[in-house]
């Protein structure tokens, strides 16, 4: 297959599914007589594997080094190594989230809502990855938006996930308004909207540039939870489905980031500093995640206070690379996201099975605290083994997925040899021992303190749920003894970072 | 003192962005939150439209106008029926009644 019309079909496929799989799975529970039907999620998990086929073309061609794009008119769609790494995560993550759900969403009302919006969240987010034009990347950016506004607040009975949507939708559009703001900016200052061709018409410090720049850092930044804009993170994380707590913390803040990422690349001309704006974030973050994870009692709101510091590392390696123009930092910051997005996919699922035996089979919507863990082994080995598991990679312990690449960024900063740079990582590493303050209780409870009462009551967990924690775990334990393994794909994901900002 | 229309535009567009601003901060009811999120994307439409004139492109700039109106009364559209629910299941629409997940 031609690399550019696998292009087309890598982003068509799940776009096009998606009301398909609304329309067959409506139909198919409307002439069961149970009112279930498992049609939409075995469509969901087709549509995923078939997507894997167009990409195989597409991410030859794109790590042969020969370009791969789409023209429609005058906007133009362009696969490069970030957009890959975007795409090969998100499928990935998004077939094992569909594997888990079909247990955990089984009999609730409007599942084929769940897979359509969840197949159409892939396919924007794929979309959002080749974008090579601010505007098409807004509306990229817009449809993932919209499709996660609606799966936050899929249990439309309930007044928390209400809430939480809510709340997750009037930050969100503020974001996006800013996002508007700064691309007319751009677009008045100079008269064009693809990406190359605004960084070669940028070469000089302008004032309403660098007030485009502001604007994308605020909007883009609601989406990928900067520091004082993550409020809305917490909310949506716990509220939302479990599966969908995985995708949102493992892959939607970091596709808001490479949004923000391309557009500041294209106005790099007009300034140097971004690299250490990011820098600077990145230290808020890790710092504000770490405490407010410390004082949390649910299960899930711990763990996305944890994504938020775990922004921070991502952030603190791209700043290393367009600050210093270091591949190695944008290298490791890649894999810390191809492994956050393992581990804390891994650590929602695993939280998520326990959440669905042990309050949801009951019909209970209450939240998982971190008392209804106590003793959680002795019922559930395979889920506390693969969130301990979880946890502590997330924690950074050696010889787990986290400790790789925590440890490719911090190299990476050593090497930039600026006082500055190497105070800012022993922060950063001091930040990650801080985090196990949070992590290693949870692992303790599971295994050392006597079984609640809710654990000892406890139906046994569904094999389909615990299946894909399985395949996740092994990925996190894998990586950690052979993190070289992903090099392939995060050296051509770092080198693109570096030429979108002239390095 | 007279203004030229590209500044009577400009001026226009810094007012609809601050008023919707304002409101988002200051209003406790969920559809009057929805309506002054309303008024800020419709300053920005105006700056589209605004941005083409500038950089000579206006036929771009109001096609990207419209893109901007499809995309936000999707956005609107959600948030409204979001508001509905909160109604219906948490018996009101004022902002302070949705504390329970704060703490």
């Amino acid at each position: 297959m031609n690399a550019n019309t696998a292009l087309i079909w890598l982003i068509a496929i799940p776009l096009a599914a998606a009301p398909i799989i609304y329309l067959a799975g409506r139909l198919s529970v409307r002439a069961s007589t149970n009112g279930r039907s498992a049609v939409s999620a075995w469509l969901a998990t087709l549509t995923l594997l078939s997507t894997g086929y167009p990409l195989y073309f597409v991410g030859k061609a794109v790590l042969a080094g020969s370009p791969v794009k789409l023209a429609v008119q005058a906007v133009q769609l362009r696969m490069d190594g970030i957009g890959l790494l975007l795409a090969l995560v998100v499928l990935l993550l998004g077939l094992l989230v569909v594997l888990f759900s079909t247990a955990y969403m089984s009999g609730n009302e409007g599942e084929e809502k769940y897979y359509a919006l969840l197949i159409a969240m892939i396919g924007s987010i794929i979309g959002l990855g080749c974008a090579a034009d601010l505007f098409n990347l807004w509306v990229w950016f817009e449809a993932m938006a919209i499709t996660s506004y609606m799966l936050v607040a899929f249990y439309i009975t309930q007044p928390a996930s209400l809430e939480a949507g809510f709340k997750y939708l009037v930050q969100s559009a503020a974001g996006s308004v800013f996002v508007l703001l700064g691309i007319v900016l751009v677009f008045s200052q100079t008269g064009t909207l693809d990406l190359l061709e605004i960084r070669n018409a940028v070469q000089s410090p302008n004032p309403l540039l660098l007030a485009a720049g502001a604007a994308f850092l605020i909007g883009f930044g609601v989406k990928s939870a900067l520091a004082p804009m993550h409020t809305w993170l917490p909310d949506a994380h716990s509220q939302a489905p479990s599966g969908i707590s995985a995708m949102l913390s493992g892959i939607v803040i970091e596709a808001g980031l490479v949004a923000m990422l391309r557009a500041l690349g294209s106005i790099s001309g007009a300034s140097s500093s971004w690299g250490g704006l990011l820098l600077g974030f990145g230290a808020v973050n890790m710092l504000v995640g770490n405490l407010m994870a410390l004082r949390q009692t649910q299960v899930k709101r711990l763990l996305a206070y944890s994504s938020i510091s775990h922004m921070g590392y991502i952030l603190l390696g791209l700043g290393i690379a367009i600050a210093f123009n270091i591949a190695n930092g944008a290298a490791g910051a890649f894999f810390h996201l191809f492994t956050h997005a393992l581990m804390k996919g891994l650590a929602f699922l695993a939280a998520g099975a326990l959440l669905y035996t042990l309050h949801i089979a009951r019909d209970d919507h209450g939240p998982l605290m971190l008392d209804d863990l106590n003793g959680a082994s002795k019922r559930y080995p395979l889920a506390a083994f693969t969130l301990s598991i979880a946890v502590l990679a997330l924690g950074g312990l050696p010889p787990l997925a986290g400790f790789m690449s925590k440890w490719q960024i911090f190299v990476a900063g050593a090497q930039t040899q600026n006082t500055w740079v190497i105070v800012l990582v022993i922060f950063a590493a001091l930040n990650s021992v801080l985090s196990l303050g949070y992590y290693a209780p949870l692992v303790s409870r599971m295994y050392r303190k006597t079984p609640s009462p809710i654990v000892e009551s406890g139906e046994p967990a569904p094999q389909t749920i615990v299946f894909p924690l399985l395949l996740l775990a092994l990925g996190v334990v894998l990586l950690g003894f052979a993190p070289a393994w992903m090099n392939w794909l995060t050296g051509p994901a770092a080198s693109s970072l570096l030429a979108a900002f002239g390095g | 003192m007279t203004l030229s229309i590209s500044e009577i535009i400009l001026i226009t567009v810094i007012l609809l962005l601050g008023i919707g601003f304002y409101g988002l901060l200051a209003v406790r009811n969920l559809i009057k939150v929805i309506v002054s999120l309303q008024i800020m994307v419709k300053g920005m439409m105006l700056g589209f439209v605004l941005a083409g004139r500038l950089a000579g492109n206006v036929s771009l700039g109001q096609s990207l106008a419209i893109l901007v109106i499809v995309v936000d009364t999707i956005v609107a559209i959600i948030g409204l029926a979001l508001a509905v629910q909160i109604r219906r299941y948490a018996g009101s629409l004022d902002v302070k009644a949705l504390t329970t997940l704060k703490r």
